[in-house]
């Protein structure tokens, strides 16, 4: 079970994107609070906050406690989508949070943490690749994994981890494919220096055209 | 060098490279990725001595992902050639990089030699790039 953090929110009036933008401006992220039998209800959080507790928690699958300024009591939710600028992904612009209950199953991403040092990478110089790197896994909030470690130090050159051969806890069920490669140690691809090229010859082939398809093609040969 | 093998039209419109891309804008393969910071057109050249910098660099083990393909073509008029008498001749291929695109991704490697990787690569590339992990995106 994932620990709980806490985050204040408070109810904001405005909807749009000028009021969005307004809200940033002022140091907020707006954001959406939903769930199972209740009315949206439009946020707004304290980025400094947000940035801070995105970088300490595993936002996928921790429950967070929400408190909403002016109400008593707190909501358990879970991060369900935080939306950036492309080429900013640490600057969240909007975050739904998703109000979960006890007793309905939800789903969640599940960090996958490889342990080790594999025999292939050690002794013979592959590379681990890892494919899957969270698990989509459906269970009850209380039974949410904080992490799913799998030990990857007996794999040699060319051997797999599948989604079957990982040990999940009673309870939560794994919803993807169970022949899905988790992790693989591949041979070691050396990099051939390719031997110098005649001055002709290579600019021959950069000057090469790509063989053409379609209606251009066609008319060039009708021309012919 | 990278260059498509097939193509339906010789040539292509300039084209504007207005926005931020919105897709292949994540670290989806590898653990480490280097995103353009701003807009631009980015050679099979450029593309070949970024992958030939980075591997010299990691030598044995990783892997590199190349996540921009060339596949604009370019064209250029002969050396003293009057204006007009239509569009020049195709001279090479470029991809169109826009800011946020990962470019290069690498695994299998400590951060330490990622970065250090990615920056050489960087110094190959016509714009400003960012080093990018896996666990830093949201």
């Amino acid at each position: 079970m994932t620990m709980t953090k806490s985050l204040t929110a408070t109810k904001r009036e405005g909807s749009g994107k000028g009021a969005a933008r307004k809200l940033r401006r002022s140091g907020r992220v707006p954001a959406v609070l939903y769930g199972k039998d209740m009315e949206p209800v439009h946020l707004s959080v304290d980025a400094k906050e947000v940035e801070h507790l995105f970088h300490v928690i595993s936002v996928e699958n921790t429950v967070l406690d929400l408190r909403i300024d002016g109400q008593k009591g707190s909501h358990q939710i879970l991060v369900r989508e935080i939306q950036s600028e492309p080429d900013r992904p640490q600057t969240p612009v909007h975050i739904d949070f998703l109000r979960i209950q006890k007793d309905v199953e939800v789903d969640v991403e599940i960090p996958v943490n490889l342990v080790g040092v594999p025999v292939g990478v050690r002794m013979h110089g592959g590379v681990l690749e890892q494919i899957v790197h969270e698990l989509p896994v459906r269970c009850l909030p209380s039974l949410i994994p904080e992490s799913i470690d799998v030990d990857v130090s007996g794999l040699d050159l060319d051997d797999s981890i599948h989604v079957s051969d990982m040990g999940v806890v009673e309870g939560v069920e794994v919803t993807i494919d169970p022949t899905r490669t988790v992790c693989l140690v591949a041979a070691p691809r050396v990099e051939k220096e390719p031997e110098p090229e005649e001055g002709e010859e290579a600019e021959a082939e950069e000057g090469a055209e790509p063989e053409r398809v379609g209606e251009e093609a066609e008319a060039d040969a009708d021309e012919d | 060098m990278l260059a498509p093998k097939r193509v339906k039209y010789r040539k292509k419109h300039k084209g504007r490279m207005s926005g931020k891309a919105t897709r292949g804008n994540k670290v989806s393969f590898g653990e480490y990725g280097l995103m353009a910071a701003e807009p631009a057109w980015v050679s099979n050249r450029q593309i070949e001595a970024a992958r030939v910098a980075m591997t010299r660099h990691i030598k044995r083990g990783g892997k590199v992902w190349i996540r921009i393909f060339p596949d604009k073509p370019i064209t250029q008029k002969p050396a003293e050639t009057r204006m007009g008498k239509g569009k020049g001749n195709p001279e090479g291929w470029v991809a169109v990089v826009k800011p946020g695109r990962i470019m290069f991704e690498l695994e299998g490697i400590d951060e330490q030699t990622a970065r250090r990787a990615l920056d050489l690569a960087s110094a190959k590339l016509p714009i400003k790039c960012r080093f990018v992990a896996r666990d830093e995106q949201l």
